[in-house]
């Protein structure tokens, strides 16, 4: 792209335009200070989303069956497993605990929308041109989108899973774990997105940016506690899980939700709010460099 | 040379020029090659990890060795695999159906379902052949016998996934658009192949062996591979031929039905 950042004329266009129309009412209005109206403005992107997103309930629902298949079958194994070990917990986990576990785990992977392939799409296809001179940030923008569309996922998968745990064990009795679960859900997300967002501003660069994406949710089914959770994993996989950013995007809220632990969700917010800072430095970093960068074809 | 044999020699040349042409067309981007069978790779060790987690906690499940488990991994994929590669559209079907695409299949001098079937070769699959013969030199039979035995059995897995799948997506003649339910079935079908059959219990276990046929793949690792139990063998062997020529006897029926749409289609 050019040397100058379009999205910052946009900006400054729109801001320019804002203070010549609006001046002379501003003083008969209360202020409204300019935090509050970027959060009115991404928050007014998020409730589009959803509201967009809500529109395909029924076809997500239908999509989402397949979820009940892998449950089943991680159902049989680990009764089996729990037969056969005679003890009523696994590493903590009683065998309902575990299955539990697995319905979190499965619906926050499949809640989490595929940002590398949206935004590769829209590389190649060079929307994101109008996408960039919009007066908004480029980032926020996006993060809205992605925490609004994840919200309305979130919900179905979790209601398509919940139909086998509640079949199998009754209705779940979570108490604060449905308020844990929804807090470093949030968190959980907010890294999911950026760390995919850091994949996807690869394709700044190189364009094809799906690989990247589907190996990272591999590392994120092993390292972040999809399929097992952490504590079954032997001495040194689970010193490197926990160094690593991929157990907040699945392990930390699935725990959450199925063992409440209220010492401990202080420690996992923290864990989150660090790698969140990390990772949004990192992020803004690669995007002020890749913006420069692209170049758009078509359109 | 007698008619038939003329006519088997010319169908099975029209084959392998297909097979080499469709690979033709993926080597053409060596780089997009690479990365897709690596990514692929990538992916199928993610079991051998959750499995070699499982089994350091747990020495058995159910009767099943790490080496069963790891088997059942390797001839699943592998007879995914051998589909997915030589005969690529056998869970297209129900799109080219209701998209009218068939069109371009029937007005050609060559058996419709074959044709239709070749006519594509998903790439990513090449990596799933490739994970089946890594898992087999780290875990299988390495004797000449093993290995004959391992190629049987992808020879009968991948027929029964091949045809079953026709058949799911065959119902796209019968009830219109049949793609989202055929691909639910695909899915859940090749879910099921690659966990111990001695997983599933009552009901589960029975539809594995009957209306979801996948229990014959799945159970080839043990009742093949390992024990060779004659029942089994026979079986499934029978269950793959009956799969078959049930397909090929819906596909036909279908093909009755079909109503051609006005797309025009090019193949390329």
């Amino acid at each position: 792209m050019a040397d100058s950042d379009p999205q910052n004329h946009a900006e400054s266009f729109a801001s320019n335009r804002t203070s010549r129309e609006l001046r002379p009412s501003s003083l008969h209005e209360p202020r409204v200070s300019s935090l509050a109206l970027q959060l009115a403005k991404y928050t007014a992107v998020g409730k589009i989303t959803v509201r967009n997103n809500l529109a395909y309930l029924y076809d997500y629902l239908i999509r989402s069956l397949f979820l009940l298949v892998i449950l089943y079958i991680f159902a049989q194994l680990w009764r089996v497993t729990y037969e056969g070990v005679g003890t009523p917990t696994i590493s903590g986990y009683s065998f309902e605990q575990l299955l539990w576990y697995l319905v979190f785990a499965e619906a926050m992977v499949l809640s989490s929308p595929r940002l590398a392939r949206r935004i590769e799409d829209e590389v190649k296809k060079g929307d994101v041109a109008y996408q960039l001179t919009r007066p908004v940030s480029y980032l926020l923008f996006q993060y809205a989108t992605y925490m609004g569309e994840a919200y309305v996922l979130l919900p179905v998968h979790l209601l398509v899973g919940g139909v086998l745990g509640t079949t199998m064990f009754g209705v779940p009795h979570f108490g604060w774990g449905w308020l844990g679960f929804l807090l470093v859900s949030v968190g959980a997300f907010t890294i999911n997105f950026l760390l995919n967002m850091i994949l996807a501003l690869f394709s700044f660069w190189i364009e094809e940016t799906r690989g990247l994406e589907f190996v990272y949710y591999k590392i994120v089914f092993t390292l972040g506690g999809m399929l097992l959770p952490l504590e079954m994993f032997g001495g040194t996989i689970r010193e490197v899980a926990d160094w690593l950013p991929f157990q907040t995007v699945v392990y930390f809220p699935s725990k959450m939700a199925v063992q409440f632990d209220a010492s401990l969700i202080g420690r996992m917010l923290g864990v989150q709010a660090l790698w969140a800072i990390v990772l949004t430095l990192c992020l803004t970093l690669l995007y002020r460099k890749g913006v420069k960068k692209l170049n758009v074809n078509g359109g | 040379m007698s008619t038939a044999v003329r006519k088997t020699q010319n169908l099975l040349d029209f084959l392998l020029t297909t097979w080499k042409l469709n690979l033709a067309g993926a080597m053409e981007f060596r780089l997009s090659f690479s990365i897709t069978v690596g990514t692929m790779l990538i992916n199928n060790f993610v079991w051998v990890f959750f499995w070699g987690v499982y089994f350091t906690k747990f020495p058995l499940v159910n009767g099943w060795r790490l080496q069963d488990v790891m088997m059942a991994q390797a001839v699943g994929c592998g007879a995914y695999g051998v589909a997915a590669v030589f005969f690529g559209n056998f869970i297209g079907i129900a799109n080219i159906v209701s998209t009218g695409q068939l069109d371009t299949y029937l007005a050609q001098p060559k058996p419709v379902l074959l044709h239709v079937l070749v006519s594509k070769m998903t790439i990513s699959a090449i990596g799933d052949l490739l994970f089946t013969f890594i898992l087999y030199g780290l875990y299988g039979n390495h004797s000449p016998l093993g290995f004959a035995k391992l190629l049987l059995a992808l020879l009968v897995g991948s027929t029964i996934m091949v045809f079953f799948n026709v058949l799911a997506q065959s119902l796209s003649f019968f009830i219109g658009n049949a793609e989202g339910l055929g691909f639910q079935v695909f899915n859940a079908f090749l879910t099921v192949s690659m966990y111990p059959t001695d997983i599933f219990r009552g009901i589960g276990k029975l539809i594995l062996f009957t209306v979801l046929p996948a229990g014959f793949i799945s159970f080839l690792p043990i009742g093949f591979l390992r024990d060779w139990s004659s029942t089994f063998v026979w079986t499934s062997i029978a269950v793959a031929v009956g799969v078959t020529l049930l397909a090929f006897w819906v596909f036909r029926i279908g093909l009755k039905r079909y109503g051609s749409g006005n797309m025009m289609t090019m193949r390329m």
